[in-house]
This record gives structure tokens, C-alpha cells and sequence, in this order.
């Protein structure tokens, strides 16, 4: 029976009950949906990076490594596997504007692939593996021939199966670029063996140039002459140069491996660790950015849906007061009641965390698939759902906090005897409010007197409201400041950093004159990207050289800065190394030499942690450096080609990457401003619902006296726009102070200034005063209905 | 002159299938500056009568004549305007609006009622100026009904209706409500009307119309009405 009257309450209270089930739905569906997307990202790209064995650590070396030095590193203690490795950027041949990463694992068990369709791996085959969203994306199916550049020589083959690589899952041709662009980059792996024929045909080929530079005739220039003069060592010396890279498998701290490393080859040889490696950072860098948006904002929604409960359900224990008297007058054992009203807390608890897992799935599912959000950018098999473990105690204890918070209201309610139960709840008794005691108080209308009387008569229903709005503003600014910010940050990188046409790719090790005689033919700036130690981390050394203003360096606030060669200027990443006038001491990687520099200012890098300093000064110090890119005005048509060249990007190219991550951004901000909308209208629904029905009798008694029913819903609708004014200034800051703790969170990713355009301002208030008149209207719209006799029945 | 017309007035509640007569073909009429009691048990439709005649609900079928004008057809906002300016509530319960003090609420009215009374004055009258800035929680039952009095009036409504005022209280401080209201009734000019099942009261009234199942019973005019202290309570 009491069961019956269980679903009967809930269904007399139905709003409140229904607002509440949405405030846990919402709080625990987006505490869980960000949550398990962070989780998600570390289990499915965990399995992913397993399955194809990526590296932990890989070696560089310009000289590139023998086989013999593979053998010694792979006997170090603590590898469990190496092989020497290849990744280099060509361009596509007869395709304007595509390039592959042509990768080479010569012993194929550290960064392999997995085969999706088509052929297996096979060390001796002829083909290539194509990434499959690349041939996807291009119309590319298994037996297409390819046909790849290679400094100056082609690289001809069939496809002959479509792949997948941990190396390549989130797949951008270099750091600059922040979203794939399965279009224009993919990626190919070819067989060791194809690789030699390869190298023995440029062997060829160079060979061929040098007996045509001594003017053999061109009839005695075939491919048998040249076979003749290849010998096998001059063979393996050239692969050896091919494979400037070693990727290992290995559990060893990095620096134990650095010194292994030395004492195995005799030289110190640059090491980066996968955290230093583009898909490994970012994809932790997601799961991290994941973690931070997971603790704030699903955390206020909970907590706002939480101290909703707490309030509604000790109105309800109060507006069930006489019939708790009545249970309890009839027999009722305290323990019974008690139970029966504890299980609304539970019914409410364990439906709204049902529903909410569903939506936490639901959320989690449009971030992370193949389909949703996050399906450009991470390229990988499996899209699993998971759930941190430490979501199931927070389920669990919310469910049981509500149940423990409907036991507290009803306890209250149960204490003396059951005619104490049986009589009316006692309203709180009405105190002067503060305003009271000054002049201005006298002037005030009615309205007005009887709004801030009942605010503060009300403390938590007022507070709950406040907190609503406040909540709904936070959510508001916060997203729609995050698009600003990003939109900003991408204005600035398209107009004040790149003022360039296009960004010519150097090849590694480009010869400094003929590259630095390049750019002063393509009237170009130039800079050089190298690794350096700098306190035990490994960072960028950016010398940069743009007289001709097309590339260049801002300060923190945003205007760029003309380059002094008294001294070097630190990413704002890198501010805690060093103040301004401090001297830092750093090694570039594979050198012992030590350079000792002053700091002279800080600058805003876009994306890699970096120190930066003119030409002049490096010229200056001795520092040895090769030339990585050039930016110039021309068109990417224009630049002739040249065995310098690696690949030529031009900037709208670069910028139109970014068109998918402000996609995701966008899908992300409507998500918090429906999420905002929603937690508005629920909570100042259930708030004011409950506002009405407390005062029923009062507004019945107005509409009595003869009060228009316009009158009274004027007179709770400036209740409600009151409160959203308050809201709305607290808000406004408070929401600007979590979007700055986002950005100081996020900033191990990414250097973003501030930016909040005035549209945000205007959007984000006008909502919330939206939402909140709506909300005020739907409660007004009640006034009408109220029974005048029966309100005015009964004391109170 | 008739004040109050009430013709063959029918009001019937339905609830599912279930419809209940609670006035049946009633007709009426009440002439001004009368003491009126409507007398009889608990649902013989006396509160009805008393909420057509307020305002407070509409008739299923008949005409209420008030001052001259239909009421039985107002819309809602012009019953409102009709409350506001042609009837003054007392209620058992008293009613006041717990946020407001004593003086603000009998200032409110001023807001609606087209001729209000000084508030000040009308709170001086039921003798609780001392208590003008107190909140209605922080006076005794007598006091509160004694504001509710004043609020009445501060109206200058042409009527005065009364659901059980002393209801709540106890009989000394009912005799004291009930010689106000009938000093202020008179010196006011006003025509009261008192929905009561309290038979005593009903022997201080000129005119006392007694309700059985939805149907007047009688209507009995006293020529010589006793005074609240000769009443046996």
C-alpha cells in the first residue's frame, strides 16, 4: 500500500520530482560522458599502441645508424626489442598538395602496423601499405599504383594492403599542424627490401649524374654500367644513412637508457621518450584535457543537481508533514515511515543515475567514435566505451547521498509525538532584513518589499536559484569563451604569426648554403627546429631569421616582436626556468658543447615548448644548426623543385586543418549551452514551482483583495529577474575565472591567451535572462489557475 | 434600495461524473448598510453564496446584481477590478501576507482600491497603531483578525464580507472582533455580510438568511437585534 502512495507522491509532486531526476540524469550523464571519454582515450590507444608495438624511445641520428649499432642497443639490458627505423615526409606524385609519411620498421616488431584490408606484412614484398583513411579519403583501393618522390627519384609500387599505425594515429605531417587532414597526409609502409632497391636505384641515379657531369657519352650510361661500380658495402653504408632512426621497445628510465646508449655506441645520441613524440603527447594531452574539462564542469552540474535535492526534498518532507502525522496517528512504527520516505530519495537517486549512465554513454559515444568527435583525429581500430574506476563510488555514493538527504528531511519531521507531526509546519518566523534599517527601504513598492522579504525569508531556495543561474552563466561564458579564445588563437596564427604564402619543408640535414641561398632567392624568412637539453628536458632551439616580417615571434600579448641578438626569449611554457636578465645554460642534442645565454624576453609559441633566438646570435655563439623550413610569398607553383626540398605546404592548406578542431570545439560548445539552457529552465523551474506553491496562499490572497492576475505575475517574475541580475554579475566573473583556470590547465598543450568577444558577453546574458523569463512566465502562467477558495481555506 | 440581487442563482461544482448542486435556483435580495448573517451547517452552500457574492467564483446559471452592476458575467480581470473596489474580506484565518508589516499590509490596497483609506488611520481605528512596523507572526489571533479588519476597510469597499471571523478565536476575543467590525461597519456606512454557523452571532443581525442543501431556507429580518454583550455566547 505504502508503495502505492510512494508512486502517487512522486506523481503529485510530479515537477519537482521529474526536475530532479533530470538534474542527477544531466549531472551524473556529463560527469560520466567526460569522464569515460579521458578513460577511454587511455584504454583504446593503450591497446592500440600495443597491438602495433609503438616505440617507447627512439634514437636519432643524422648520420643514421648501422647495423651494427642496432645489435649493440638491442643487447642493452632492459630492451626488449629495436629495430632501425624510417619516417620521412614525400610528396605524391601527379597529386597537387598530398604527401605520405613513407615508413620502414627493418625489422617490423617496434612500430608496426595492423592490416585492415588486403595483404599481410611481408619483408619481402614489393608493395605498399596504405593507411586506409588516407585511401579512403583519396579513392584509393587495393592494386592502385603509387608513385612517391624521393629526392629526386621515384618510388613506383601497388598497393596491396590497407593498414593502420600506432605511429601515425593521430596522422599531421609535423607539429604545426593540429588536426589530421586525411586529404592532403597519410601515411605508407614500405618492405626493408623495397627499401634497398630503392637506395640502390638512387645510388644509380647519382651515379648516372656524375658520369654525365665527366661527360661520358650518354650511349654508355645504362643500368649495367652503373650495377658494375655498386659495390654491397656501398650498398649497406647508404642504407645505413636511410635509417636515421632506432625505435625501441624498452621500460628503462630515460636516463639510464642515455647512458646505456652512450656506453653501447660511444656517442651521446639524441633520445626522445614517446612523451616527446607527436601522437603519444597529444593523444595523453586529449586524455589530460579530457580529465580537467571531467573535473569541473560535470562537478558543478552534480553539485548543483545535489544541493537542488537537498532543498526540494525538505520542502516535500515539510509539505508532508500532516501526512507523516497521519501514518504516524494510525501506527505507523517511525522505522516504516522513515523507510517509506527515505525510498523517494532512493527512487529518484537510482533512477536519475540509470538514465544518466545511458547519457554518460550516449555523451561519451559522440566524442569518442569512429563517427564522433574525436574520429578525425585519432585514427585507430577500436572504439571501446570505459569507465574509470573511480566513476562507481561516486555512483553509488550519490545514490546513497540522496537517499541519506531524503532520510535527514524526513527524521526532522518524524521528532516528538505523533500529534506534534499532526500539526501544521510552523513557517519561519519574518525578521527585519538588513535593508530595513536604512531610509531608502520606505520608498520601495510593495512588490519590492515582499520580494526581498521572501528572498531572505527563503535563504537556500534564493541561494539554490542564484547558484543555478551563476551555474548556467559559468557554463555559458565558459563555452562560448573557449570558442573565442580558440577562434582568437587561430586569427592570430593566420594573420600575425604566418603572414606567409607558403612554408617550404627543408630535408633533414639540408646543406645550409644552397638552403640558406634558397631563401634569399624566394626573398623567404627562414628558421631551424632542433633539439636541445635544457634542465634535463628536451625542448626546442628555435633560430629563426625573418628580416621580411613573414614569420614571426609575438610576445604574451599577441603583438609580435622584433628580434634582438642580445639574448634569447623562452615560450611562456618555459617561463618558470628563467627570469628576464637570468643566464641558462643548454646543450643541443648529440653534442657535448654547452652554450651559456642570456634570457631577454618571453614569447608566445604556438605549439612546441621553445627557446628562440636570431641567426645573428647564433651565428655568434657557434652553434651548429641546419635550416628546416622556409616561408615564403610564393605559391607553392612557383618554387622550383630542389633535392633540398622535402615538401612545400602552403598556409591556407595549413589553416584549413584547423577547420575540423574548431568543428569539434563548436560541437562541444553547443553541448555546454544546451546543458546550460537546460540546468537553467530545470533548476529556476523547480525553484520557482516550489517558490509558488509556498506562497500560494499568499498570491491567492492578493488575487482576493483584487489584484490583477497580471499584477502577481509581475510580481514573481521580478522575483526571478532579480535573482538572474545577481546571477548573471556574479556569474560573468566567475565564468571568465574558470575559463582562465581551464586555459592555465590546458597550457602544457597549448599557449592560449584569453580572448571573449563582445558577442559572448551579450549571447551568454541574454540567455540566461531568456532562460530565466522563460521559466518566470511558465510559473506566472500558474497564477491564473490558482483556486482563490481553497488556498484561502485552512490556517497556516 | 437592494445593494445585493441575487436571481435564481444556481452554481453546480462537477468533478468526473459526479456534479453537485451547491446552490439551487437561489433568489434574494439585500438591502444597503444591513448587518447580514447567512446562517446554517456545514455544506448547505452558505461559503458559496459568500464567494459569488465576493467575486470569488461565478454562477452556473442566474444573475448577482451588486450596486447596480451584473457581476455574474465579469472576466477575471474585471472581477478583479470588481474585489478591488466594491467588497472588503474578512477572513477565518485572517490572510495577511506574512512578509509585510502591519502597516504595509494595509497600505497594499491603496495599490488596487480606487478610494482608499488612510492606512495609519484605518490601523488607529482597530486600535493597533502601537504595532505598525510589527510582522503579522509577531501578533496574537485577535490582533491579526483585528488587521485583517482594518485592511477590510482601507478598501471603502460598499461591502463587507466575513467567512467565520471569529472562527479562530477564542469567544472573549471573538465578542471584542465582532463589536469592532459592526462599530466600524456602522461608522462607515457599510452593508456587512457574515457567513457563520455560530447562531449566537446570528441574533445580532437585521437580516439573517438561513441556507439548508443548497436552498434558502428563510430569510427573517430582526427588528431589534441585541448588542454583541447582551449575546450568550
Amino acid at each position: 500500500m505504502l508503495i502505492r502512495k510512494l508512486l502517487r507522491t512522486a506523481w503529485s509532486y510530479k515537477a519537482q520530482f521529474i526536475s530532479m531526476i533530470i538534474m542527477i540524469t544531466l549531472g551524473m550523464g556529463i560527469f560520466l560522458g567526460f569522464n569515460m571519454e579521458w578513460r577511454t582515450i587511455e584504454v583504446d590507444t593503450g591497446k592500440f599502441f600495443d597491438d602495433t608495438c609503438y616505440a617507447d624511445y627512439r634514437l636519432y641520428s643524422e648520420k643514421g645508424f648501422a647495423k651494427d649499432d642496432l645489435d649493440r642497443i638491442a643487447a642493452i639490458d632492459g630492451v626488449d626489442a629495436a629495430t632501425r627505423y624510417l619516417s620521412v615526409n614525400l610528396d605524391l606524385k601527379g597529386e597537387k598538395n598530398k604527401s605520405l609519411a613513407l615508413d620502414v620498421s627493418e625489422d617490423f616488431n617496434v612500430s608496426t602496423f595492423i592490416v585492415t584490408d588486403g595483404a599481410e606484412y611481408d619483408a619481402n614484398s614489393d608493395g605498399f601499405w596504405l593507411s586506409d583513411k588516407f585511401a579512403a579519403a583519396n579513392d584509393y583501393e587495393i592494386g592502385d599504383a603509387l608513385t612517391l618522390e624521393f629526392q629526386g627519384t621515384e618510388i613506383n609500387g601497388r598497393i596491396i594492403g590497407l593498414i593502420k599505425s600506432g605511429e601515425h594515429m593521430i596522422c599531421v605531417a609535423d607539429n604545426n599542424q593540429m588536426m589530421p587532414d586525411y586529404i592532403s597526409f597519410g601515411y605508407v609502409y614500405i618492405s626493408p627490401k623495397k627499401l634497398a632497391s630503392i637506395v640502390k636505384e638512387k645510388i644509380k641515379s647519382d651515379y648516372a649524374k656524375e658520369l654525365r657531369k665527366a661527360n661520358v657519352p650518354e650511349g654508355f650510361i645504362d643500368d649495367s654500367l652503373t650495377e658494375l661500380l655498386i659495390t654491397d658495402d656501398m650498398l649497406s653504408e647508404a642504407t645505413d644513412m636511410v635509417f636515421a632512426q632506432i625505435n625501441l621497445l624498452s621500460d628503462l628510465p630515460k636516463e639510464a637508457l642515455e647512458d646505456s646508449v652512450k656506453e653501447a655506441l660511444g656517442r651521446t645520441i639524441m633520445i626522445t621518450s614517446k612523451d616527446d613524440h607527436v601522437v603519444y603527447k597529444e593523444a595523453m594531452g586529449e586524455a589530460d584535457e579530457g580529465k580537467t574539462m571531467g573535473s569541473v564542469l560535470p562537478v558543478l552540474f552534480l553539485a548543483i543537481a545535489i544541493l537542488t535535492m537537498v532543498t526540494t526534498m525538505h520542502r516535500i518532507a515539510t509539505k508532508e508533514k500532516l501526512q507523516i502525522g497521519t501514518l504516524k496517528a494510525l501506527g505507523f512504527k517511525n522505522r516504516r515511515i522513515l523507510i517509506h520516505y527515505t525510498s523517494y530519495g532512493l527512487f529518484i537517486g537510482i533512477s536519475g543515475t540509470a538514465i544518466g549512465i545511458a547519457l554518460g554513454y550516449a555523451i561519451c559515444k559522440l566524442l569518442m567514435s569512429e563517427d564522433g568527435m574525436m574520429g578525425t583525429y585519432f585514427d585507430m581500430p577500436d572504439w571501446s566505451a570505459a569507465i574509470p574506476s573511480f566513476c562507481y563510488p561516486v555512483m553509488i555514493g550519490t545514490v546513497l547521498l540522496l537517499t541519506l538527504i531524503s532520510f535527514l528531511s524526513v527524521r526532522q519531521q518524524l521528532k516528538g509525538t505523533a500529534a506534534d507531526a499532526l500539526r501544521p509546519y510552523a513557517p519561519k518566523k519574518m525578521r527585519r532584513v538588513f535593508l530595513e534599517r536604512f531610509g531608502i527601504w520606505n520608498r520601495l513598492q510593495f512588490g519590492t518589499k515582499w520580494n526581498i522579504r521572501d528572498l531572505s525569508r527563503h535563504k537556500s531556495r534564493s541561494a539554490m536559484t542564484l547558484v543555478g543561474i551563476i551555474g548556467c552563466m559559468v557554463l555559458m561564458v565558459g563555452g562560448l569563451g573557449m570558442r573565442d579564445t580558440m577562434a582568437g588563437f587561430l586569427d592570430l596564427l593566420d594573420n600575425d604569426i604566418s603572414a606567409y604564402t607558403t612554408k617550404v619543408n627543408l630535408i633533414d640535414n639540408a646543406d645550409i648554403k644552397k638552403a640558406k641561398a634558397l631563401s634569399s632567392e624566394l626573398n623567404g624568412d627562414w628558421e631551424s627546429l632542433s633539439g636541445i637539453s635544457l634542465d634535463a628536458d628536451t625542448v626546442s632551439l628555435d633560430v629563426v631569421h625573418n628580416p621580411n616580417g613573414l614569420m614571426n615571434i609575438i610576445d604574451e600579448n599577441n603583438h609580435p616582436i622584433r628580434l634582438s641578438d642580445d639574448g634569447v626569449y623562452l615560450c611562456l611554457r618555459l617561463k618558470d626556468k628563467a627570469n628576464i636578465g637570468d643566464t641558462i645554460e643548454f646543450s643541443p642534442y648529440g653534442s657535448s658543447d654547452t652554450y651559456r645565454v642570456k634570457v631577454i624576453g618571453y614569447n608566445r609559441a604556438i605549439m612546441t615548448e621553445s627557446v628562440t633566438m636570431t641567426d645573428t646570435l647564433a651565428d655568434k655563439l657557434g652553434i651548429d644548426y641546419t635550416l628546416t623550413s622556409i616561408y615564403t610569398d610564393k605559391t607553392a607553383d612557383e618554387i622550383e623543385s630542389s633535392d633540398q626540398i622535402s615538401g612545400k605546404q602552403d598556409k591556407k592548406q595549413l589553416m584549413d586543418t584547423f577547420d575540423s578542431f574548431v568543428q569539434i570545439m563548436d560541437s562541444m560548445v553547443i553541448i555546454l549551452v544546451i546543458a546550460a539552457v537546460i540546468l537553467g529552465i530545470v533548476v529556476l523551474y523547480n525553484l520557482g514551482l516550489m517558490s509558488y506553491v509556498e506562497r500560494s496562499r499568499e498570491l491567492a490572497t492578493l488575487k482576493v483583495l483584487g489584484f490583477r492576475n497580471r499584477d502577481i505575475g509581475k510580481l514573481l517574475i521580478s522575483q526571478n529577474i532579480w535573482l538572474t541580475v545577481i546571477g548573471v554579475l556574479a556569474g560573468l566573473p566567475a565564468g571568465v575565472g574558470v575559463l582562465k583556470w581551464l586555459l592555465t590547465a590546458l597550457a602544457s598543450e597549448y599557449e592560449m591567451k584569453l580572448m571573449l568577444g563582445p558577442l559572448t558577453y551579450c549571447v551568454s546574458v541574454l540567455l540566461t535572462f531568456g532562460v530565466s523569463l522563460l521559466v518566470g512566465l511558465m510559473v506566472a502562467r500558474k497564477n491564473k489557475k490558482i483556486d482563490m477558495v481553497e488556498a484561502l481555506k485552512g490556517a497556516e | 434600495m437592494s445593494i445585493v440581487k441575487f436571481n435564481d442563482v444556481t452554481r453546480v461544482y462537477t468533478s468526473g461524473d459526479h456534479e453537485l448542486k451547491a446552490l439551487n435556483q437561489v433568489s434574494f435580495a439585500l438591502e444597503e448598510g444591513k448587518f447580514v448573517v447567512i446562517l446554517g451547517p456545514s455544506g448547505a452552500g452558505k461559503s458559496t453564496l459568500l464567494n459569488l457574492l465576493g467575486g470569488l467564483d461565478s454562477p452556473t446559471e442566474g444573475t448577482i446584481v451588486v450596486n447596480g452592476r451584473d457581476i455574474s458575467t465579469l472576466s477575471d480581470n474585471e472581477l478583479a477590478d470588481y474585489r478591488a473596489a466594491t467588497v472588503g474580506f474578512v477572513f477565518q484565518f485572517y490572510n495577511l501576507i506574512p512578509t509585510l508589516t502591519v502597516y504595509e499590509n494595509v497600505r497594499l490596497v491603496s495599490q488596487i482600491a480606487p478610494d482608499a483609506l488612510d492606512a495609519k488611520e484605518m490601523i488607529a481605528e482597530v486600535g493597533l497603531s502601537d504595532h505598525l512596523s510589527n510582522f503579522p507572526s509577531e501578533l496574537s489571533g485577535g490582533e491579526q483578525q483585528r488587521i485583517s479588519i482594518a485592511r477590510a476597510l482601507a478598501k471603502n469597499p460598499k461591502i463587507l464580507l466575513c467567512d467565520e471571523p471569529t472562527g479562530a478565536l477564542d469567544s472573549e476575543t471573538g465578542v471584542m472582533v465582532l463589536k469592532l467590525l459592526l462599530k466600524m461597519a456602522k461608522d462607515y456606512g457599510k452593508t456587512i455580510v457574515i457567513v457563520t454557523h455560530n447562531q449566537s452571532i446570528a441574533k445580532m443581525a437585521d437580516v439573517v438568511i438561513r441556507v439548508k442543501n443548497g436552498k434558502i431556507r428563510s430569510i427573517s429580518e430582526q427588528t431589534d437585534p441585541m448588542s454583541a454583550d447582551e449575546v450568550e455566547w
